[in-house]
């Protein structure tokens, strides 16, 4: 089947729709100009250099990051045990409990959002650091599950056999046999984990309190006023979400050329 | 059978023996913390639905028999079709085109639709207000070129929402319809040809219905998506097209009427799995 001159055209100027303003911030977020003028009057660092100058938005940062070193940790420790557990387990009520951690990525985060707020204003945590990582790994735990379940699952079970019928116990199988043949599947796990609490803005509004991260203040700052600031933030932003894609896609082909030359799993 | 498995009063013969709970107790500490921390806020937020402190419906009464709220549930449905549809009008096309495309161009194409489908959507919801804002690109530019006296409207409004929905969840339709597309079989649209059909005909009566699961499945997983949004309507909408993410905002933050915010969240929790399950039997008709 070919596409005729409408479906195309139809077709490129969806694709416009996707990319043209993801385009126009990174442009702008260069701009000299301190408006909105388009193609920009000049470049400039500007905008970068009063991100770094703003010791709140610095402070954002920090937190931003911090939050989701710990909280995609956490959910990678977790999240890669269970999913050992519901991958080579043999026990009933696998397939609901895997269903269960994965349900936090397809609830609506705004529901997830107020059943948390309601829950740790219940027992004291609101606003706590405490409150706003556990949410954080809740968050984050889907992907964890999903992309090392699907790397397990790519292993051949036999070789963990032979651990066993070695006399490996399952805890010295886990850490010596499984782990090293799950680098790439808990190195993606964890960028996407990172990078899915890095950009976390919903339940982070309503539980974080005082706490500030770079998507609460980008939000609340928006809400208030078109500051270029922004778009170099936006900027940082898509560049990081960009770094995390490329790096999970040249762990992805690495693995796809490994298992084409009949090195490694299925 | 029958007669010789008892007989040796064995074991029925297994694998080495297993531990207690063998594998699956390395599931318990991830259980533990979802318990805690995901499962039980739900379940008390239904509880909380229903509690003023002693059992009532009074929430849900008032929920069903306020205007207000009903405006906005309506309106949050009526945005999330018009969305659904808009990203169906965009999303086949731009499928169907990636289809015929080749090798490396498929590719290209591929990771072009992929790739915002990993930014932040309050980044993409942002981008718009550069483009289409009052004191954006656009308006700049027909201000400047004499075209308009004021600047054009795009955004704060029921346009500036459908805009900022569509293009965050225009992936989640193409991608699942490309690989729907990408399964069939070239030789069934070269058979008919041979059979004297038309490309016109072709498509509409080999390949459109072929396809058709698939999209009616994009298109209910875009309206189940466009239910929750809270980001969106808040940015683009300027408070003029609340939806049920911005109503359990206020409920929550500003009034504070707990109870009924937990009276809402959990109808749009139904809602949204009632609607999923939907989909998965959809979806499943089209593998």
């Amino acid at each position: 089947m070919k596409a005729g001159p409408l479906a195309t055209l139809t077709a490129l100027l969806s694709l416009g729709f996707l990319l043209v303003p993801i385009v126009i911030v990174i442009i702008m977020s260069f701009s000299s100009a301190s408006s909105l003028q388009f193609p920009p009057p000049g470049l400039s660092l500007r905008w970068y250099d009063s991100f770094f100058a703003d010791p709140r938005w610095v402070e954002a940062l920090l937190t931003s990051a911090i939050l989701a070193l710990v909280s995609s940790a956490i959910a990678l420790v977790l999240g890669s045990l269970a999913a050992y557990a519901i991958t080579r387990g043999t026990f009933r009520g696998r397939g609901w409990l895997e269903a269960n951690f994965v349900a936090p990525m397809i609830l609506p985060a705004i529901v997830i959002a107020v059943a948390l707020y309601l829950f740790l204003a219940r027992i004291g945590l609101l606003g706590s650091a405490a409150g706003l990582v556990l949410a954080h790994v809740i968050l984050a735990v889907p992907f964890v599950v999903l992309i090392v379940g699907v790397g397990i699952r790519g292993l051949d079970p036999r070789i963990e056999q032979i651990a066993f019928t070695l006399g490996a116990s399952r805890p010295q199988m886990l850490w010596r046999v499984l782990l090293p043949n799950l680098v790439p599947s808990l190195a993606s796990a964890y960028i996407l984990a990172f990078i899915s609490s890095f950009d976390e803005v919903i339940v982070t509004l309503f539980v974080a309190g005082t706490w500030q991260t770079v998507p609460k203040r980008m939000f609340n700052e928006l809400m208030l006023e078109v500051n270029p600031t922004i778009t170099a933030i936006a900027t940082i932003m898509i560049g990081l979400s960009l770094a995390a894609i490329a790096g999970v896609a040249a762990i992805a082909g690495r693995r796809g050329m490994r298992s084409m030359m009949g090195d490694g799993g299925s | 059978m029958s007669a010789a498995a008892p007989a040796a009063g064995m074991a029925p013969v297994r694998a080495a023996p297993r531990r207690r709970l063998g594998a699956g107790a390395y599931a318990m500490p991830l259980l533990a913390v979802m318990l805690v921390a995901f499962n039980l806020p739900i379940l008390a937020m239904l509880a909380q639905s229903f509690l003023s402190p002693e059992p009532t419906v009074a929430h849900w009464a008032e929920l069903v028999q306020t205007p207000m709220y009903l405006r906005v549930l309506g309106n949050t449905f009526w945005m999330a079709a018009i969305t659904a549809g808009v990203c169906g009008l965009l999303g086949y096309p731009l499928a169907f085109w990636i289809r015929t495309l080749s090798g490396r161009a498929q590719l290209v194409a591929l990771t072009l639709v992929l790739m915002p489908f990993w930014i932040s959507v309050l980044v993409r919801t942002y981008a718009w207000i550069v483009v289409l804002g009052n004191a954006g690109m656009v308006n700049r530019a027909l201000l400047g070129l004499g075209l308009v006296e004021a600047p054009v409207p795009f955004l704060y409004n029921t346009l500036g929402v459908t805009i900022g929905t569509t293009n965050v969840l225009l992936p989640f339709l193409v991608l699942p319809l490309l690989a729907a597309m990408m399964k069939l079989d070239e030789r069934l649209f070269q058979a008919a040809a041979t059979l004297g059909a038309s490309q016109r005909a072709i498509f509409w009566r080999v390949f459109f219905p072929l396809t058709l699961p698939a999209f009616a499945a994009g298109i209910l997983l875009v309206f189940i998506l466009t239910l929750g949004f809270y980001v969106t309507p808040a940015i683009l909408g300027g408070g003029r097209v609340p939806m049920i993410g911005n109503m359990l905002d206020v409920l929550i933050n500003l009034m504070p009427r707990w109870e009924l915010a937990a009276a809402i969240s959990t109808l749009l929790l139904v809602a949204t799995l009632g609607l999923f399950a939907l989909y998965r039997v959809i979806g499943a008709r089209g593998a």
